[in-house]
C-alpha cells in the first residue's frame, strides 16, 4: 500500500516537473550586478603650519615655529602629531655669570609630541548677517620628547586650543600649551613649565 | 636636524594640495550629478540637515523620505548632503542607517562601521608605559595580513633620568580571537636600540644594541574606529658578543583603524 502511495507521489513529481519545464518558454539570464560602494570625499586628516612664542622657564622667550599632522576620528576626539623648533638664548645669564650657561649664545629647543584632543566647545561665529562659519574651543594632553642643549626629556603637554573654518577645508587655529619637562641645566634637576602660545593656518583634507 | 626638511616637505605638500582641492568646489555641482552611485533615496521619515558636522548646530533643512541626495563630503560620522533642491547640510550616519544607496546596496551606513572593524587593516597607535622603572612612550603601526596574524612596526623612547633609549622593532602578531571585542594576542620580533647618556654626565659613552622581544597583550573594540590595548614585553638587548640584559616593559594605550 505504501509503496504503490509513494510511486504514484513520484510520478506526480515528476509530471508537475516537466510540465513546468514545459511552460518555461525563458530562461531568465540573471546579469550578477557589481554593488560597489561608494566611497565619499572626506577631511578628517589636517596639515598645519604654525608658528609664535615659546616661553621656557628659565631662559625667557623666543620664536618657535613648527608643524601638525592630526587626525579627526570622531566628532569630539582628535589625534595630533606636532614638531616644533625655537632657539633659546642665556643672554640674562651672560650679563651676570660670563660664559653663560650654554656652549653657544643660543642653543637650539626642538620638541615633538603626540596629543589626543577633545572638541569641548564647538559652534559657530557670524561674521555678517549672511555668513557663518564653524569654530571649536578643544583641549589637549600629550606626551613627547624635548630636544634642549643637547639633552633630550620626556614631555608632557596640555593646553587648549581654538579653530575657525574659514572654508570647508581650510582654517585658522590658535594653541596655548604648557610643555612640563625636567631640566638640570642650572645645577639641580627640577621640572620646568614651558609656555608656548602659536597661530597657525591648518588644511584639512 | 630634519625638522626644517620636514617642514619644507609639508609646505610643498600644502602647495600641492591646496589648488587640486580650491578648484573642487567649481567641478561638484556636475561632477556629483554625474556620479549616480553616490546619490541616495532617503528611507527614513526624513533627515535632518544641519548648518555643521555637530550634534549642536541647527537643524536649516529637512529632506522628506523618498526624495534623493547627494553625498559631498564626509567628515568623522557626519555627511554633507545636497538635497534636490540644492540645500547643503550635514546629516550624521545613524540618520542614514536605512537609507539605500541608488545600486540597491543592502548595506547600511551602521554595517559598514561594524564591517570596518571585522575588516580592519591598519591599524595606528600611540601607548605609554614603563619600561623596568622609567616613562617609556611607543608608537605602532600594525598591517593584518589575515584573521590571525598581523605585522608591526613599533618606535619608540625610553628617558630615564641619566639616559635616554630610542628603540625600533618589527614584529609578528597571532591574534587567535581578532573578531572578538576582547581580544588577546601574542608576538614575537626583532629591533635595535640607540642609548645615549645625558650630556651632563662626565664620560658616558653610547651604547648601540640588535634586541629582540616577545609581546603579550590584549586589545580591545572600544567603539567605533578606536581599540584599546594593553601589553607586557620581555626584551633582550644584545650588547656586545657575550652579554645580553633583559628588560621588562608594559604599556597600554589606544590604537585606532582605518
Amino acid at each position: 500500500m505504501n509503496t504503490t502511495l509513494s510511486l504514484c507521489a513520484a510520478a506526480i513529481f515528476l509530471l508537475a516537473g516537466t510540465a513546468a519545464l514545459a511552460q518555461q518558454v525563458i530562461v531568465p539570464e540573471v546579469e550578477r550586478r557589481e554593488v560597489k560602494l561608494p566611497k565619499f570625499p572626506s577631511k578628517d586628516i589636517a596639515v598645519g603650519l604654525f608658528a609664535g612664542t615659546y616661553a621656557t622657564q628659565n631662559f625667557g622667550a623666543a620664536a618657535v615655529v613648527g608643524a601638525r599632522l592630526g587626525y579627526h576620528i570622531t566628532e569630539d576626539w582628535f589625534v595630533e602629531a606636532t614638531l616644533g623648533q625655537s632657539k633659546v638664548s642665556d643672554e640674562a645669564f651672560r650679563q651676570v655669570l660670563p660664559g653663560g650657561i650654554f656652549t653657544d649664545p643660543k642653543e637650539k629647543l626642538s620638541y615633538y609630541e603626540f596629543s589626543a584632543g577633545y572638541n569641548l566647545l564647538p559652534g559657530e561665529v557670524f561674521p555678517s548677517a549672511k555668513r557663518a562659519k564653524a569654530t571649536a574651543i578643544y583641549l589637549v594632553a600629550g606626551v613627547g620628547s624635548t630636544k634642549f642643549n643637547q639633552q633630550r626629556s620626556q614631555t608632557i603637554a596640555f593646553g587648549l586650543g581654538g579653530r575657525l573654518l574659514l572654508t570647508e577645508r581650510a582654517a585658522v587655529q590658535f594653541d596655548l600649551r604648557d610643555h612640563v619637562f625636567s631640566l638640570d641645566l642650572l645645577g639641580k634637576r627640577q621640572s620646568t613649565h614651558n609656555l608656548e602660545l602659536t597661530g597657525g593656518f591648518t588644511y584639512y583634507f | 636636524m630634519t625638522l626644517p626638511r620636514c617642514l619644507t616637505a609639508l609646505s610643498c605638500l600644502l602647495a600641492l594640495a591646496w589648488p587640486a582641492h580650491a578648484q573642487q568646489p567649481a567641478a561638484t555641482p556636475s561632477a556629483g550629478a554625474a556620479i549616480v552611485s553616490e546619490q541616495l533615496t532617503v528611507s527614513d521619515p526624513f533627515l535632518e540637515m544641519r548648518t555643521g558636522p555637530g550634534r549642536g548646530y541647527p537643524v536649516l533643512f529637512v529632506v522628506a523620505r523618498g526624495q534623493s541626495v547627494v553625498v559631498e563630503l564626509r567628515h568623522t560620522d557626519w555627511y554633507k548632503l545636497r538635497a534636490e533642491g540644492g540645500q547643503l547640510g550635514w546629516v550624521h550616519r545613524r540618520q542614514l542607517e536605512t537609507t539605500l544607496t541608488a545600486a540597491g546596496s543592502s548595506k547600511t551606513f551602521r554595517d559598514m562601521a561594524l564591517d570596518d572593524y571585522l575588516a580592519r587593516r591598519v591599524q595606528m597607535g600611540a601607548a605609554w608605559g614603563r619600561f623596568e622603572s622609567e616613562p617609556m612612550l611607543k608608537l605602532y603601526a600594525s598591517y593584518k595580513l589575515s584573521d590571525t596574524l598581523s605585522v608591526e612596526g613599533d618606535l619608540g623612547q625610553v628617558q630615564g633620568v641619566f639616559s635616554g633609549t630610542n628603540f625600533w622593532h618589527v614584529a609578528l602578531h597571532s591574534e587567535p580571537w581578532s573578531d572578538q571585542r576582547l581580544s588577546p594576542f601574542f608576538g614575537v620580533g626583532v629591533g635595535q636600540f640607540k642609548n645615549f647618556p645625558n650630556q651632563s654626565l662626565v664620560g658616558a659613552t653610547n651604547t648601540d644594541a640588535k634586541l629582540a622581544h616577545a609581546i603579550v597583550g590584549a586589545r580591545y573594540h572600544l567603539s567605533e574606529r578606536f581599540v584599546l590595548r594593553a601589553d607586557w614585553a620581555i626584551y633582550t638587548a644584545f650588547v656586545s658578543d657575550q652579554r645580553s640584559t633583559e628588560y621588562r616593559a608594559v604599556t597600554a594605550g589606544v590604537s585606532f583603524f582605518f
